[in-house]
């Protein structure tokens, strides 16, 4: 008896590792409840089973890499582009995302053939419009956050959040490195606190008048606003107003979830289906309404939401190729770190 | 990769020790033992022999001042840890060591609950409840009506966040230690204090504390080495200490030889804190076993004032190190309760069970054989290895993941790869075998340990009867050890489950595909700002630590030596 609860157990701990069946595996750092539900809308169209793992961007990315060519991931899933850019750069990912589908649903700056945007999402300026007049906001840009007259009036998040890291990787893109290294520097100087917490708690800090201005992305405003976060968060996402730095030049920094391709995808045809099916309208509404993000491709509009209090009709920067943001994420990093950006 | 010739080297070196001692015979017992060994050691000696290999220059001038900023904050939160655990720890223990007041018997059990709170599950509740808009300003809002609270709520987050979320979560260890140090004290002792005109204070201070001091070390040794160790509430107040700082430049820079040497650091400092702990448990032990002259003290009764200070003193560290938690992630179940219906409990619960069961079957099953082998041989070479093999338990969760993961493939790409065999690297890396393989290196000093003391209780002369009876060594085992040694085993069950059900940064690097526990779960949502999420699979996770912490109590407090 004993030797066969032994040798069940062993069986047991072996069979979890060598399964096959019809499915994609899925490396995933975007942990939305509408993702999963997107990914059994998908199972129950194609029969395609999606296996998942989530985790923080870079421990899945540390894992791809160790399992080298025998990693049993296929796609990697997380919503920056600076990190399917790094993971590029490490010769982690194979192309094979350039379907006719794909290429006529995504503009050709929000792909390359090894990874795409599946939603994009702006990282903007928010601000009290108690506190903060409209002259001063006239023309704002991402350059003028360095302005003096912003001194202990700025919140931000930390230099190690992805986000950040891939917008000062656009700014290095379009300004270089030097000017950069010196904005980053005037950045500090402003800000109103040490950076701590995430993006809500930077629109927070606005509302409760830690701050004047802050940055972060356009999801968190519309999510204070859905009620998902409380009533108390609803109020005091009342409180903030968003602005769309840069209209006048190059337009609002853009960023995406993106799919990679992982070079040695045991499912890679499946793969290229499940991205495919990301990009249909009714995913991309999906998204939209859940996650409160833009969508990837034309004829879908955002969440009413997000339509109503942030506006549509803002000019995004098409121009900044989204692969920059990768290849400069070092730089990035270092501008910050020297300029004493916690 | 030299570090694994290294161990390469260590294993020959090993192998000639052996053969050299003739009186051994080769048996399963050595075998186990050095396998266990080599198990747990390939960690430690892959970051060991990174020290000396080159990191990439790139980053060097960054680097340099990253160190001195791993170093300094993991020094301070260090430092006002082991203060504050201290005072929490020994206050609560004195009061209900050499007192009776109002729910003195009640807060004995009750504080130690506040284990069932891992720190990161108590850095979102100080989060939820202290940030803008949080649930203090709730509150204030229905009690006082509109206003903006927001500037009058203080902020525990950054440094300050952590600092507490580690104090309320471990000042367990100390008062458990200093409780059970204080119990064993002789009345002597108290009334050699009377004798002198000794205040109350002045007795503690002269007496009473330097007598428990080996386990008032042995705990804040403790405290130390977890809270160097910490990974999830750090990781959460982004504070980049020793441990994080290895995480992050192993994720972020690429530099696993940097992470390394990070490591190395960070072992010194757990290395030292492990030695301590050691020979501070063995002087406490000392202290334990001076029978002569023990008398049993009567509690004093309090009352008034000051049975009212000492009562609200407990309620007080109670209070908030697990009250506080627990009703804010209640509280947060009932506000957003879809986020309950959302989440497959039972999965969790079946997968929990599971990786429990098995971790624990393996983890027994070797602590056995390796117990068993060192008594009937009582060789040195053997108890050696045992000796070096419990290390496992100094070492962060988060360093034996990532030194897995480098082994696993440099051993597949150099070795298995050249004999032209298949990878092995899917057995390893994201399956459950990977993950109990690495719990079992984690967590084998709890299993040997506690086995082992168990085993001490038993006298050696009771094996040489059962041989005597014509018992072989196996019947020997099964029919007269293992009933000896069941409540030890059931003890060390618990101690394993709680630690799997709380285990974060392992699991999150190591689990197979769709694969979650109540810790992952939590962490992964709140991780992307859906800290509503997380309150459910963290609130079962402190409501299942807390059952297996209510069974352990009774072997934690007892209060008389068996």
């Amino acid at each position: 008896m004993k030797k066969i609860t032994i040798s069940a157990l062993i069986a047991l701990l072996f069979a979890s590792t060598f399964a096959i069946a019809n499915e994609v595996n899925v490396f995933n750092a975007r942990h939305y409840k509408a993702d999963a539900e997107l990914y059994s809308k998908f199972t129950n169209k194609t029969g395609i089973k999606v296996n998942l793992i989530n985790g923080k961007s870079g421990a899945l990315e540390k894992r791809i890499i160790s399992e080298g060519v025998d990693s049993s991931a296929d796609l990697y899933i997380t919503a920056d582009a600076g990190r399917c850019g790094a993971m590029d750069a490490k010769g982690t990912l194979q192309g094979g995302l350039t379907s006719a589908a794909i290429k006529a649903a995504v503009p050709a700056s929000f792909r390359t053939s090894k990874w795409v945007g599946i939603a994009k999402r702006a990282r903007i300026i928010y601000y009290s419009p108690e506190r903060v007049t409209g002259a001063e906001l006239s023309g704002m840009t991402y350059e003028g956050l360095a302005d003096p007259k912003w001194k202990g009036r700025l919140v931000i998040r930390k230099s190690s959040n992805i986000y950040n890291k891939s917008l000062v990787a656009s700014l290095i893109k379009n300004n270089g490195k030097k000017a950069t290294a010196t904005w980053a520097e005037g950045v500090v100087a402003n800000m109103a606190r040490t950076p701590t917490g995430n993006d809500r708690a930077q629109i927070m800090a606005v509302a409760a008048g830690e701050a004047d201005i802050a940055v972060a992305n356009t999801y968190y405003l519309a999510l204070m606003l859905s009620g998902k976060k409380g009533a108390e968060q609803q109020e005091a996402a009342k409180k903030v107003k968003a602005f769309f730095p840069n209209q006048n030049d190059r337009g609002t920094h853009m960023n995406v979830s993106c799919a990679a391709l992982v070079k040695g995808a045991p499912n890679k045809a499946n793969a290229v289906k499940l991205v495919e099916f990301l990009l249909t309208p009714s995913s991309q509404e999906h998204f939209t309404n859940n996650t409160f993000e833009f969508p990837m491709i034309d004829g879908v509009s955002p969440s009413p939401l997000v339509v109503n209090n942030l506006g549509l009709d803002f000019k995004q920067d098409m121009k900044t190729k989204l692969a920059s943001y990768g290849k400069n994420q070092a730089a990035a990093v270092e501008v910050m770190t020297a300029a004493g950006w916690k | 990769m030299p570090g694994i010739y290294t161990n390469v080297k260590l294993g020959t070196l090993l192998f000639h020790v052996y053969k050299a001692d003739y009186n051994m015979k080769l048996n399963s017992w050595y075998l186990s033992s050095f396998l266990i060994s080599f198990v747990v050691l390939i960690p430690i000696i892959t970051v060991f022999t990174s020290f000396f290999e080159n990191t990439s220059n790139y980053y060097e001038i960054l680097k340099n001042t990253f160190l001195i900023e791993y170093i300094l904050n993991s020094i301070t939160l260090l430092v006002s840890v082991l203060i504050l655990t201290f005072i929490f720890g020994i206050g609560t223990a004195y009061l209900v060591s050499f007192y009776k007041f109002p729910g003195s018997n009640f807060f004995k059990w009750a504080l130690i609950l506040s284990f069932a709170v891992p720190p990161y599950i108590y850095a979102y509740s100080l989060t939820a409840f202290f940030e803008n808009y949080g649930t203090a300003f709730t509150i204030l809002k229905n009690l006082f009506g509109d206003a903006n609270y927001n500037k009058d709520i203080p902020k525990f987050d950054g440094m300050l966040g952590a600092i507490l979320s580690i104090s309320f979560s471990l000042f367990a260890y100390v008062y458990i230690l200093a409780r059970a140090s204080f119990l064993y004290q002789s009345q002597n002792l108290i009334d050699l204090g009377k004798n002198l005109g000794f205040s109350k204070i002045k007795s503690f201070y002269k007496i009473i504390l330097p007598a428990a001091r080996p386990a008032i070390v042995a705990g804040l040794s403790l405290v130390a080495m977890e809270t160097l160790a910490e990974f999830g509430a750090v990781d959460f107040f982004s504070i980049n200490t020793l441990t994080t700082g290895i995480y992050n430049s192993w994720i972020y820079f690429d530099d696993l030889a940097f992470a390394n040497r990070i490591s190395f650091l960070l072992l010194l400092f757990i290395f030292s804190l492990f030695i301590l702990e050691n020979l501070s448990r063995r002087k406490a032990k000392y202290h334990l076993n001076s029978k002569g002259g023990f008398k049993q003290k009567e509690k004093i009764k309090l009352f008034g004032v000051q049975a009212f200070l000492a009562f609200m003193f407990c309620f007080i560290i109670f209070f908030i190190s697990f009250l506080f938690p627990l009703s804010q992630m209640l509280y947060w179940t009932i506000k957003f309760p879809e986020n309950l219906l959302d989440l497959d409990i039972v999965n969790l619960l079946l997968n929990t069970v599971y990786l429990v069961t098995i971790s624990s079957f393996v983890l027994l099953l070797f602590s056995l054989i390796s117990n068993y082998g060192n008594r009937v041989s009582k060789n040195k070479i053997l108890n050696f290895l045992s000796t070096l093999s419990i290390s496992g338990y100094a070492i962060p969760g988060v360093i034996l993941a990532i030194a897995f993961i480098t082994f696993i493939a440099w051993f597949d790409n150099s070795i298995i790869k050249a004999l032209g065999l298949t990878s092995i690297k899917k057995i390893f890396i994201g399956s459950i075998f990977g993950l109990v393989l690495v719990y079992f290196i984690r967590f084998y000093s709890l299993a040997f340990n506690g086995i082992k003391s168990g085993y001490e209780k038993i006298n050696i002369s009771v094996d040489e009867s059962a041989y005597l009876l014509g018992y072989s060594k196996r019947k020997t085992f099964t029919n007269i050890h293992i009933p000896f040694l069941r409540n030890s085993l059931i003890f060390i069950i618990i101690l394993i489950s709680l630690e799997i059900i709380r285990e974060l940064p392992i699991t999150l690097i190591l689990r197979p595909f769709n694969f979650e526990t109540f810790a992952t779960t939590a962490y992964i949502s709140a991780s992307e700002d859906l800290l509503e999420a997380a309150a459910v699979p963290s609130l079962f996770l402190i409501l299942i630590a807390s059952i297996f912490i209510i069974m352990t109590s009774k072997y934690i407090l007892r209060e008389k030596n068996e």
